[in-house]
């Protein structure tokens, strides 16, 4: 008797379009690496705040995403944090960064940069 | 070990007047180059406005409360010049500050940082603001 729930796999975190093209053009840049890392340090006036870099290769404990051929790995201590979060690329004439829709946030700091859990 | 400490004296002693020295330096050079009512443009910025801005366009820094700092800088892309405005010009692009964000950003310097995760503007050595928050939007002011 199998009473497991199955309950469909639902993606660590999900990438929109536009945060898709510019992982992209920056992999394009940086023929050596094979996607990004995402994860949470403490950090700012909030708590926590997200952390991205250049991934060479997939950590033992990372969790991988794969969308549209662009690879994303999540740090195993921000994998709880992200569970569930969209990561968007928003572009102004200003500036450019990319935000994360992270629904498990209980407040952020006023920049927007760093969260409470 | 009298030799170790005596030695341990000398090298603190020598450490310390290097450390006045080159406070003293900085200060000259505060002094002389940098006359408080200005905001400077760092080699970063120069280069973005040259980029994004057409012809006619100026970057207005203004100086808002908000934050969890008590002030925050906001930047936008401005076509109009008011009279009370401060214009600094630097290889073809210009920063505008109206009188009173003059009076928060003066000696500071603008500069846009670009990180993997984002790129802004941001103003750097603000002498006018104690320690911010650390996204540097927002910031405390100097009593």
């Amino acid at each position: 008797r199998d009473r497991r729930l199955r309950v469909p796999a639902r993606a660590a975190l999900l990438l929109t379009s536009s945060a898709v093209n510019r992982i992209k053009t920056l992999l394009q840049q940086r023929p050596e690496c094979v996607g990004l890392k995402v994860g949470v340090r403490t950090r700012g006036c909030s708590g926590l705040s997200y952390m991205i870099e250049y991934a060479t290769e997939k950590g033992k404990f990372d969790e991988e995403v794969n969308q549209d051929g662009v690879r994303v790995f999540i740090d195993q201590k921000a994998q709880l944090t992200l569970l569930g979060t969209e990561m968007d690329y928003i572009e102004t004439k200003l500036s450019n960064e990319f935000i994360f829709n992270n629904p498990n946030i209980k407040g952020t700091c006023g920049c927007g940069e760093s969260f409470t859990m | 070990r009298p030799v170790l400490l005596a030695d341990k004296i000398h090298i603190l002693s020598s450490r310390q007047s290097r450390v006045t020295e080159r406070w003293f330096s900085v200060g000259q050079e505060s002094q002389t180059a940098a006359p408080q009512d200005i905001v400077f443009l760092s080699d970063s910025c120069v280069k973005r406005l040259q980029l994004i801005l057409e012809k006619g366009e100026a970057l207005r820094v203004q100086v808002e409360g908000g934050g969890c700092s008590g002030f925050q800088y906001k930047f936008t892309v401005d076509t109009t010049i008011n009279p009370d405005d401060r214009v600094f010009e630097q290889d073809g692009v210009s920063l505008v500050v109206d009188s009173d964000s003059m009076e928060y950003l003066k000696g500071g310097t603008v500069d846009y940082s670009e990180e993997l995760i984002r790129s802004s503007f941001q103003v750097i050595h603000n002498p006018q603001a104690e320690h911010g928050c650390s996204c540097g939007s927002s910031f405390s002011i100097k009593l």
